[in-house]
């Protein structure tokens, strides 16, 4: 029997080794805080092994250009999102968990359009192709 | 009617399909006694993660993790090697960073069943082909022949595999898989070039399949660590949707990963 304190230091170990995603982990991001972005999409990238979109966000007289990481297409595809989901120029508001080095970038949490309606979500778009 | 006749007439309904199986081509007749596995299929963790839009609740996402992935377990390892798994968790438990500044781009065998990602299976007479979204191929071949000999045969992220039916039971064995990790972001089985995996894949149902995996290591085990692995059916795609690092904007910088620029 090994000791409590390993078991746990073990689990600890082990759930942040391998994400839902096959390519990195998620303890890049602190999943213990979330930020909320409303900005402007200059850019909605679909590609492997994450999508992303691009966000210009702005905070006084500065715009910063944030950086979302999303899943991979065949992931954000089965909850919903399309290629077409996200048009440059479209106003969104997306939370995030931030990246720990504080880059502005994060990792995606859920996207909601101006009329109050989330994005993405498996079921409103259905999930057949 | 004339004799003749009659034997045209017989030939003839001979030649109507389901009217008689000698003119049935025996590969026809192969495929037929074949159990039907067409379509898309996924892990346990695939399908949590399905349900998650990309890996976005963490917390949720590693709790599934510990509950779903069977390959991220503690194998019966020789006390050579329990010692050095319960060095590795230490070191990685007083320095997580160095566990989660890893990627990954090529998964293989076998962590390759347990990913988020659906794949296909192929049955032929032949061999059975599983295709997976990350890109690689598992062939295991079922027409008799034996794995190659040692100057044929060199270790792979596959590994080579070959297998036989008993009745609707795929029995598949496989050899030669690269030395190393089974995961290398997390602390998970560390297998050597002579590990020998057995699996029995069967159907369980028209939606699930199960696969009781066996991992023989002479080199890293006590005893034989066994596994039992479970596949549902995919429901919402029809297509394969691939999984590469084509166009990867997560370098690594400084021993840290990072997000790149568009």
């Amino acid at each position: 029997m090994y000791p409590l304190r390993l078991v746990l230091a073990s689990a600890a170990v082990l759930s942040v080794g391998m994400p839902c995603e096959a390519h990195h982990s998620s303890a890049m991001f602190d999943a213990q805080k979330s930020v909320t972005l409303q900005g402007t999409v200059k850019s909605f990238q679909w590609t492997n092994p994450h999508c992303w979109i691009q966000l210009l966000v702005p905070a006084g007289t500065k715009v910063t250009e944030w950086s979302v990481e999303m899943g991979s297409p065949e992931q954000i595809y089965r909850s919903g999102w399309r290629r077409s989901t996200l048009q440059p120029g479209t106003s969104v508001t997306v939370v995030i968990h931030p990246v720990r080095d504080g880059t502005p970038g994060g990792q995606f949490v859920s996207a909601t359009a101006t009329n109050g309606v989330q994005l993405g979500v498996a079921g409103a778009k259905g999930r057949n192709p | 009617m004339t004799r003749a006749a009659v034997l045209g007439l017989l030939l003839a309904l001979l030649t109507i399909p389901g009217c008689g199986d000698r003119n049935i081509p025996p590969r026809v007749r192969a495929f037929a006694s074949l159990p039907n596995w067409t379509g898309l299929w996924e892990s346990e963790l695939s399908k949590a993660s399905a349900t998650l839009s990309g890996h976005s609740d963490s917390a949720s996402v590693d709790a599934q993790i510990l509950k779903s992935v069977k390959l991220i377990g503690h194998p019966p390892y020789n006390a050579e090697w329990e010692q050095k798994y319960q060095s590795t968790v230490r070191a990685r438990a007083a320095n997580a960073e160095a566990t989660v500044n890893i990627k990954n781009c090529t998964i293989g065998f076998p962590i390759v069943l347990d990913a988020p990602h659906a794949f296909q299976i192929v049955v032929t007479p032949e061999e059975t082909l599983f295709v997976f979204a990350t890109g690689g191929v598992r062939h295991i071949y079922t027409d008799g022949r034996s794995h190659p000999g040692n100057d044929d045969i060199w270790p792979t992220h596959m590994g080579d595999s070959v297998g036989h039916w008993e009745g609707d039971t795929l029995v598949i064995d496989t050899v030669a898989r690269t030395s190393g990790p089974i995961w290398p972001s997390a602390v998970t089985a560390d297998l050597s070039e002579q590990a020998h995996f057995t699996e029995r894949v069967r159907m369980v149902d028209h939606d699930a399949l199960e696969d009781q995996l066996t991992i023989e290591d002479p080199l890293r085990f006590d005893r034989p660590w066994q596994l039992l692995l479970r596949f549902s059916r995919v429901t919402d795609l029809n297509r394969m949707i691939p999984w590469d690092c084509e166009d990867d904007r997560n370098p690594i910088v400084d021993g840290k990963l990072s997000i790149a620029p568009p």
